[in-house]
């Protein structure tokens, strides 16, 4: 079963969310509006290489694109294989997270917050 | 912008940079489009581009961006190695011996150390006593033995041995002389290793009074006893003394010397602290000890023991060494090692600066390849991969060949055998896995040296600069060229001259002389071993030793088939004693007045067929007349005296300035060579003296015999240990099959020596072909416009030969001039060295003749050159 790092998990998703549109900078743009996290489009880039070259997801260079006229970009898609493998890790860390297990993380984190 | 532009080009690499430099300008541009300010927008651009580098880089970790050694750089490599064969061969032959020349000292000290095959062995540690006035060692005495053992708390046990050699006879008669260890019953806990059968020895046994016994090792189990299961039921006689087998070691197990039997040593505190036989001591750490702790123990005793004696023990230092130290005795000459690693490394250095030069030489005639394999995209680091990997495959294939030759050479040379048979058999000269990776190392750093370097140069951004103005390979070429060329001649010089001097005679059948019946004579060592000697008084032995002598004699020449029999010190082919002697009323030149000498009876001559040449022999009246007389042999009388008659001459030995004068001796005959110098028989003048039987301890014995003289051996023990049970009959020998140490000595210090001398000359060789060469041709242009000016060719000839001469004469006279003040200090005791001067001139005209030779092909080539064509080239 493949693995995926907490940086990992975070461009796959927002691969995911993105559909066609999910470019260098689009993913840039989306991790950066869900989570506050200015990554750099060098750790993007290296982490989606990464995940190609496992079969999790596929890119096409596409000419023309949202951007400046002409540039040419590099989109990504999730493949088949790593969708399925990103929801059997993200079923596991629901089903380690779920129950009452939040609330607890709750508490604890007010406990040491004191 | 256009800075960090930049910057963003030089950091970001790899597959996707494109992308993500373009990604970081648009993330930079909407920055400064939603009203950040530019010092923010530059800040936050900067922060994405230090991330974006180092995850590209983080990323590519395992690989880094350094080009791979690829297949394609191996193919490359060998393609190009068997294109340029002639460089290739020069330069692999270089570095096949230049590499295992320089592993040779480390291999050395790592195969005189090694790790014994014994459980933890790190334990095990040698004891020993330094005189810190001269830094020898002195093994322990008896006394120090008793005291170590009872007092110094570290050692989990502690052992002391002694080399012993001597007859063995099992009870069904056979007898056998061999080397077996005197060890405290300790001895065998250091090892932990168990015996095949019975025991081995215990404390009890070392006790005065006790049971004679001995352990035998696997060896004499089936040699004397033919293996039989019952062998602890019986007996050997050692020496004198019948002895109860209690023990058998297993096949391989010597320690801690190469023998294999062992009888035990008795440990007495009552002796004094300076007398009897040194012992090898040896131990086993106490778990947990360390060895600083042992030491600090063992030199607080010497301290102790220094209170109570003074005299032996005040300039003494104890010590915890390595096992394998005291055991060989190898100790004293390790720290004499490390400048001969240095040496030798700087000696691969020289091969490699030499082979690299070669490598450079051929960079730049493939300059033009290299410049449009760079303009074609190839970066720098590309192609000096590329010629990197050219001088690696070299240096691993001639490493490989060398090493392989090494291999075999130390597997077949009975010297090699011979040396090995000396040490214990833990020793092995054989290469070793670490030696190897010695030898991967210096072979990168050959790559490095003869390839990295060069690469580096020949890549350089001046060397592009200088193609672009149109001179071509001049820029790589300076004055180092010509220094380079001047110290291999000079090396050359030095090396093949003092090789050249010594290597002419070493090589050749030992010379016997006028020795015609070699085949029919048989001789063999005899003595009496050191512990009978301590048990007979001094005024006691030599009558001994001569009843020996004469019984020996008179019972072997009752045997059918024994012709004569003759005791001296040396025969021919043995290593002579050296002495210095005065001629009266004669100066002699200095060198003549060092002659060989040897200690005969009466019967030597005619037991080697020989009559005097001239004057008398010896006779009976001789051994007590006033005269003492002594024979000269022929050369003595060609060198020493000019070929003047010697009878009635006096001479003398001469004396150190301490000691008084010896009496003069008379010359009474003259005979011819017999083997006194095997190595240089134009120089064994020599002179015999006379000795009675019984003043010679330990002597050697002739036998002649009809027909095969070896087969005589178990007769002539038989014989001799029924007139003297103790004496050893040692390594009886047919006399043309001598070992004459001496030969084999000059024999493997002459094959190290010619390896080294043969890499130098070799590599200074092709290193000046090629560079002079490669001179030459990178004045083609030159040569092309003198002619086109109407130059003759003989002017522009000289003009060539004139830098070529100067470089070679500067080369010689070096090599001269350090020949001139080296060659005689390395030869000094080498009788073979007369003819240095001659071998230094002519090596100096073989090495300007080289030089020349390089010269001519391209000079040649540049005056067929049509000027118009050689302009048009460039």
């Amino acid at each position: 079963m493949q693995t995926f790092g907490e940086f990992e998990q975070l461009v796959l998703f927002a691969v995911l969310r993105l559909g066609d549109e999910a470019s260098g900078v689009a993913i840039h743009d989306e991790i950066e509006a869900r989570t506050g996290r200015d990554v750099s489009p060098g750790a993007i880039y290296t982490t989606l290489g990464r995940l190609e070259a496992r079969g999790v997801v596929k890119s096409t260079v596409v000419a023309e694109g949202t951007g400046r006229v002409g540039r040419p970009r590099k989109h990504y898609t999730m493949r088949p294989a790593g969708a399925r493998a990103l929801r059997d890790a993200y079923a596991g860390l629901q089903a380690l997270a779920g129950g009452g297990v939040l609330a607890k993380l709750n508490d604890v984190a007010k406990g040491s917050g004191r | 912008m256009k800075a960090m532009r930049r910057l963003a080009a030089r950091l970001v690499r790899g597959e996707d940079a494109a992308f993500i430099r373009a990604d970081l300008e648009e993330l930079y541009a909407r920055d400064r489009s939603q009203q950040i300010s530019a010092v923010r927008a530059h800040f936050r651009f900067f922060r994405r581009l230090i991330g974006s580098a180092s995850s590209v880089v983080v990323h590519k970790w395992p690989r880094p961006s350094v080009p791979r050694l690829g297949w394609i750089d191996l193919k490359l490599a060998f393609r190009l190695l068997r294109r340029n064969a002639g460089i290739s061969i020069v330069a692999g032959l270089a570095l096949a011996i230049g590499i295992p020349v320089s592993l040779a000292p480390i291999h050395l000290t790592l195969a005189l150390n090694p790790t014994l095959p014994y459980p933890d062995a790190h334990e095990i540690v040698g004891i020993d006593y330094i005189d810190t006035d001269y830094g020898n060692d002195r093994q322990l005495t008896m006394f120090d033995v008793a005291r170590v053992r009872r007092e110094v708390a570290s050692l989990a046990t502690f052992a002391a041995a002694r080399r012993v050699r001597q007859n063995l006879a099992s009870t069904d008669g056979v007898i056998d002389v061999r080397s077996g260890a005197e060890v405290t019953a300790s001895a065998f806990d250091v090892p932990r290793v168990k015996p095949l059968l019975g025991r081995t020895l215990m404390a009890s046994d070392e006790i005065a009074g006790a049971d004679a016994v001995v352990v035998i090792g696997h060896d004499i189990w089936q040699a004397q006893f033919h293996g039989a299961d019952d062998v602890l039921s019986k007996r050997l006689r050692v020496g004198s003394t019948s002895r109860a087998v209690v023990g058998v070691m297993p096949d391989g197990f010597e320690f801690p010397f190469r023998g294999d039997f062992w009888i035990p040593l008795h440990v007495t505190l009552d002796t004094p602290p300076e007398s009897g036989f040194p012992y090898v001591g040896f131990a086993r750490l106490r778990d947990g000890a360390s060895r600083r702790r042992a030491a600090a123990e063992l030199e607080a005793l010497r301290q102790r023991l220094a209170l109570e004696h003074p005299a032996p023990y005040a300039k003494l230092r104890a010590e915890i060494t390595e096992f394998a130290f005291v055991v060989t005795n190898l100790r004293p000459s390790v720290g004499k090692v490390y400048p001969v690693y240095v040496a030798s490394v700087l000696l691969l250095a020289l091969a490699c600066a030499n082979v690299g030069t070669l490598m450079l030489a051929r960079a730049a005639s493939r300059q033009r390849e290299i410049a449009v394999r760079t303009a074609l995209g190839a970066s720098r680091m590309r192609i000096v991969m590329q010629l990197f990997t050219e001088s690696l495959v070299l240096a691993a294939l001639a490493a490989a060949t060398g090493l392989g030759a090494a291999e075999i050479a130390l597997r077949q040379l009975s010297i090699v055998k011979l040396f090995e048979a000396s040490l214990p058999p833990w020793f092995t000269l054989r290469l070793s896995s670490l030696s190897i990776v010695v030898a991967v190392c210096l072979v990168l750093f050959s790559g490095v040296v003869s390839g990295l370097l060069p690469a580096l140069k020949a890549t350089s951004r001046r060397t592009y600069r200088a193609i672009q103005r149109g001179s071509a390979g001049g820029a790589m070429f300076g004055w180092t060229t010509s220094a380079l060329i001047v110290v291999d001649v000079a090396t050359a010089v030095v090396c093949l001259a003092g090789v050249g001097s010594v290597a002419k005679g070493v090589f050749r059948a030992p010379s016997l002389g006028a020795t015609t019946l070699a085949a029919e004579n048989l001789v063999t060592e005899l003595y009496l071993p050191p512990g009978v000697i301590r048990g007979t008084s001094p005024a006691e032995l030599p009558a001994r030793v001569e009843r020996l002598q004469r019984e020996s004699e008179r019972r072997l020449l009752a045997e059918p088939g024994v012709r004569a029999v003759s005791f001296a010190s040396h025969f021919p082919g043995m290593r002579h004693l050296e002495r210095r002697i005065e001629l009266e009323g004669r100066a002699l030149a200095r060198g003549t007045d060092i002659v060989r000498m040897a200690f005969i009876d009466r019967a030597f001559l005619d037991a080697l067929g020989q009559r005097v040449l001239a004057g008398r022999n010896f006779e009976p009246a001789d051994v007590v007349a006033k005269g003492r007389p002594i024979l000269v042999n022929r050369s003595f009388v060609d060198r020493q005296l000019g070929g003047t008659s010697p009878l009635g001459m006096r001479l003398r030995l001469a004396s150190g300035p301490d000691e008084p004068p010896d009496a003069w001796h008379e010359i009474i005959g003259v005979v011819d060579d017999l083997g006194m110098n095997v190595i240089d028989p134009a120089n064994a003048a020599g002179i015999y003296h006379l000795i009675n039987p019984g003043q010679l301890h330990p002597a050697q014995m002739l036998v002649r015999v009809a027909g095969e003289p070896e087969a005589l051996v178990p007769r002539l023990r038989a014989i001799l240990n029924e007139i003297e049970p103790e004496v050893v009959l040692d390594k009886p020998v047919r006399l043309d099959r001598v070992f004459s140490e001496e030969l084999w000595e000059a024999r493997f210090s002459a094959m190290a020596f010619s390896a080294v001398a043969v890499a130098a000359v070799v590599l200074s060789a092709a290193a000046l072909y090629a560079l002079m060469a490669f001179a030459v041709t990178q004045r083609t242009r030159e040569i092309a416009i003198r002619s086109a000016l109407g130059a003759r060719p003989l002017n522009i000839i000289r003009v060539v030969v004139a830098r070529a001469l100067v470089q070679l004469t500067a080369g010689v006279a070096l090599g001269a001039a350090i020949g001139a003040a080296l060659v005689p200090e390395m030869l000094s005791g080498i009788s073979l060295a007369q003819n240095w001067p001659t071998m230094l001139a002519a090596v100096s005209a073989v090495m300007c003749v080289i030089g020349l030779l390089a010269c001519a092909a391209p000079t040649t080539r540049a005056l067929r050159i049509q000027p118009v064509d050689a302009l048009k080239e460039v």
